[in-house]
């Protein structure tokens, strides 16, 4: 069963004296319930554009996305901002934590705002606590933490209300390796334990290495797909070799939206 | 692009957060330009326009006021923008500028942002000089108006005045930066907020003075307001200052402990935020407060000398004209025809006519015999029936005296704190006789002229009275006469007129000044809140510009949180609910403390002047209420566009 099915997805860009800009055509892909999919591709070649048409908050210009069997372009800006807080699980580069509240409370928004009664959003909080290694941290502030350990709360933040789909913009572009590796591993224990269903785009092939299948996208088009077998230095390797194919730049680490 | 151009630009960059400050500068131009072109008119200083001394004085005291004010106001503000573009400051040392060169910036920018102003403000000044002086000159009663000038003293004055306070400013605030690190510098702007804390002790010491003072205020009156009137300034000043640094963050804590309050949607997020923006606003909004308790209770204050100056000249003089006549039929004052006449010759009409007659006593003791008040005190006893008819004419309660007893009427209310009125029974002398009479409660407010022997009334039952008049001879009763002219207001000529005609060896037994005084109290009232309303105004102007420039400084922080929150599925409707909560909240919770500390200052004058103030501090709130939710309008549309931008 398909979680997220995309068709002939376009997404055109035109600005002022008739120059349009193409930056996604005709993509085409689905991603069934419980896999951990990345999306890849050099600077420039849509992933971004990609992620924001799956995240609703951008619009095609031209066909279908379905999330769940529901087809967001057709909803209007109040029911799309409900169907981001339950349906969608955001994790950002940036963590995009509010400075204000404590780990827990960060986490526990979506429920929160949602109307969710707060001894059932305690109990919802703890398995994903525990899963993510954070149970002692709930009660510090962001800054009283490191960049692994808030990218985690942020994880748990995009899972607590158990959204259809956990989406992924470069979650390790601001993290160091050793952060970097407990984020995947706890992402990949998601996928494993609960059975999250992910779709994460990144140009980091370690990251990447984490999925069970990668999408490749250049000059926004489809590009090629390879799937991991058991072997996850292997599967390094074919990204690698896979992203020598596909050329371009990956020396692109975007900065911090500030 | 020259050193100029950058300074040009970094006002235009930066023109959102110079936008209300500019504003605010602007009309302090205005307004101390407008006083200087009246202090300095050439008219005025040669003493053509009566009355304009004293105006012009009171002109003087409020320049003083929007100087000093200024001084202080743009002190701040000047800091306050400092501090916003440090993370600027630190990109132009990186790139090799030196602190004598960002100093040279800033004084370019403030010269321009001065030129600019001051230009504005004395062209607004100018332009409305016209209006002002109309508005003087109709307060003052001028018969010729007051002629258009541009006095060259105000100009200059105001110019040199201004563009020194401006340089003074931007140099002494330049002089802090440059110490700091340029990482210091650029990190400025993402140093992470530490939760706030506060201290039970000083909530609980805030909550005593503010307590403390709001009960002195209460309590308050003219015996003791010399003990009272330092102490409550210094309790509400101590008080609100740990209000918003202290009470506020525990209060938002305790809402926070509440489960099913914090873990309700939007609370959560508007509760958390607003513990960080009460601490880092609290010292703009306790001066926000304690500016907006100053206005008001100016304002309110005025408005209640000018409203109830004249209830307090109509109970002075009951009628317009009376006068107090020795004998039943005697006419030595003036003949009532003669003022009758007088006044229908001018074509104005009697509200009502009076006459009561009454016993002038001898002498008047306590029961036990020990002198009452004062050694001579005398009095005049009249009738239940002919009070209670003058009564109603002057829309005054009715009385009802049991017999042997007394109703004592003192003619100023302002009296009852000042009489010792411990006793319970008097002994009159009439004709020689000594009649003892039980006090009644007493009543202060006179109903005819008091003058004489009828400035204090003894009302006693019909039949006591008719008994006590048949034993005095008729040329020893006296009669005031009074009469209320329909609009008196206007009848000033009239009153001249029968004045003129009142026996000059009797005249300390009429009183005719009311229409006098009422026009006099009107006048100076109207001079001293038309005057007043600018610096009202000005104040008014520049606690919401610092409010403003406050909500805009952390704009990008705030955009970024709330691009943050619409991804995670906050609906648009659901962020305007919590930008409203956070403007409304930044804007009204200082004037709503304001407000608080008004009312009890208010209630304070209410027991100094014996009067009811609410109606006219109702006016003056409202009206301030208002104000203050237009300018929050103006902000919170603006700050909800650039959030709803920012989300998505």
């Amino acid at each position: 069963m398909s979680v997220l099915k995309t068709e002939a997805l376009c997404k055109t860009y035109s600005s002022k004296g008739n120059i349009t800009y193409k930056a996604l055509e005709d993509i085409h892909f689905e991603v069934g319930k419980g896999e951990f999919v990345g999306i890849m591709g050099p600077s420039g070649s849509g992933k971004t554009t990609l992620l924001n048409l799956l995240a609703t908050i951008d619009k095609p210009t031209s066909g279908r996305i379905e999330i769940n069997g529901k087809e967001p372009t057709k909803l209007n800006e109040k029911q799309l901002a409900l169907f981001r807080r339950r349906e969608l699980g955001f994790v950002f580069q940036d963590f995009n934590l509010l400075d204000t509240l404590s780990i827990k409370e960060n986490i526990v928004l979506p429920l929160v705002l949602d109307g969710i009664l707060p001894r059932k959003i305690e109990e919802s909080l703890r398995p994903y606590a525990e899963l993510l290694g954070i149970s002692n941290l709930l009660e510090k502030r962001t800054y009283e933490v490191s960049g692994g350990q808030k990218q985690r709360a942020a994880i748990a933040r995009a899972m607590i209300h158990q959204p259809s789909i956990l989406l992924a913009d470069e979650l390790t572009g601001n993290l160091d390796s050793k952060a970097a590796k407990d984020v995947m591993e706890s992402l990949k224990s998601l996928n494993e334990e609960m059975g999250a269903t992910i779709a994460m785009v990144t140009h980091d092939p370690f990251a990447a290495s984490y999925c069970r299948r990668i999408i490749f996208i250049k000059d926004g088009k489809f590009f090629s797909e390879i799937r991991r077998g058991t072997n996850r230095q292997l599967f390094f390797q074919q990204i690698l070799d896979a992203l020598s194919v596909l050329g371009g730049n990956f020396d692109d680490i975007p900065f911090a939206r500030s | 692009m020259t050193f100029r151009s950058l300074a040009l630009s970094g006002i235009r960059g930066n023109w959102r957060a110079y936008s209300a400050f500019f504003l605010s500068s602007v009309f302090s131009v205005f307004v101390f330009y407008m006083y200087a072109s009246f202090i300095f008119h050439p008219d005025v200083i040669n003493g053509h326009i009566e009355g304009a001394a004293g105006v012009r004085q009171g002109m003087v005291a409020c320049e003083y006021i929007v100087a000093i004010f200024s001084f202080f106001f743009m002190l701040y503000a000047n800091s306050a923008f400092l501090k916003t573009r440090k993370k600027e400051f630190g990109l132009f040392t990186l790139f090799g500028m030196t602190r004598m060169q960002i100093r040279r910036m800033l004084m370019l920018e403030s010269i321009f942002i001065a030129l600019f102003a001051i230009a504005v403000g004395i062209g607004i000044g100018m332009l409305l000089s016209k209006l002002f002086f109309m508005a003087v000159a109709v307060l003052l009663k001028v018969t010729s108006p007051i002629p258009f000038v541009v006095p060259l003293k105000a100009v200059l004055f105001t110019v040199v005045g201004f563009f020194l306070l401006f340089i003074l400013l931007t140099f002494l605030t330049t002089l802090r930066i440059g110490r700091t690190e340029i990482v210091e510098l650029l990190k400025e702007a993402s140093k992470p907020k530490k939760l706030p804390v506060f201290s039970i002790w000083l909530s609980v010491l805030s909550i005593i003075c503010l307590g403390s003072a709001y009960a002195m205020a209460y309590t308050m009156n003219m015996n003791n307001i010399v003990f009272y009137i330092l102490p409550i300034l210094g309790l509400v000043t101590i008080g609100t200052y740990f209000l918003f640094t202290q009470c506020s963050i525990a209060l938002i804590r305790m809402a926070q402990r509440n489960k099913a309050l914090f873990y309700n949607r939007t609370n959560m997020i508007i509760l958390s935020q607003m513990a960080f923006k009460l601490k880092d606003n609290a010292r703009i909004l306790f001066m926000v407060s304690i500016l907006s308790a100053v206005i008001l209770t100016a304002s309110g204050t005025f408005y209640v000398y000018a409203k109830g100056g004249r209830e307090q000249v109509l109970s002075q003089t009951p009628q317009t004209i009376g006068f107090v006549e020795n004998g039943i039929d005697a006419h030595e004052v003036i003949h009532p025809d003669k003022v009758r006449d007088l006044i229908q010759g001018d074509g104005f009409e009697l509200d009502y006519e009076v006459s009561l007659a009454g016993i002038p006593t001898e002498k008047v003791q306590k029961g036990d015999g020990s002198k009452l008040l004062e050694d001579d005190w005398h009095a005049t006893v009249v009738s239940e029936s002919d009070y209670n008819h003058v009564a109603v004419l002057k829309e005054m309660p009715e009385l009802s005296v049991e017999p042997d007893r007394v109703v004592m009427v003192f003619p100023y209310k302002e009296q009852s704190d000042m009489l010792d009125l411990n006793f319970s029974s008097i002994k009159v002398q009439l004709n020689g006789k000594w009649t003892n009479l039980e006090a009644d409660p007493f009543r202060f407010g006179a109903i005819v002229a008091p003058v004489q022997s009828f400035t204090n009334v003894l009302v006693v039952d019909d039949a006591q009275y008719k008994k006590l008049a048949a034993e005095t001879p008729k040329s020893k009763l006296k009669v005031a006469y009074g009469f209320e002219i329909k609009g008196w207001e206007n009848a000033q000529d009239t009153v001249n007129k029968v004045r003129a005609q009142i026996n000059p060896s009797y005249e300390k037994a009429a009183q005719t000044y009311r229409v006098e005084s009422y026009l006099y109290v009107r006048q100076t009232s109207a001079l001293t809140m038309f005057i007043g309303l600018f610096v009202s105004f000005l104040f008014f102007i520049a606690s919401g510009s610092m409010l403003y420039f406050k909500l805009f400084t952390e704009l990008k922080e705030d955009q970024a949180q709330f691009r943050a929150l619409t991804r995670i599925g906050m609906a648009a409707n659901e962020v305007r609910r919590i930008v409203v909560a956070q403007v409304g909240m930044i804007f009204f919770i200082p004037v709503i403390v304001g407000i608080v500390h008004t009312f009890f200052a208010m209630k304070a004058l209410g027991n100094l002047l014996l009067s009811d103030v609410w109606l006219y501090a109702g006016v003056v709130v409202g009206i301030y209420i208002v104000m203050q939710t237009l300018y929050f309008a103006v902000a919170c549309s603006n700050y909800m566009r650039r959030m709803l931008q920012a989300a998505v």
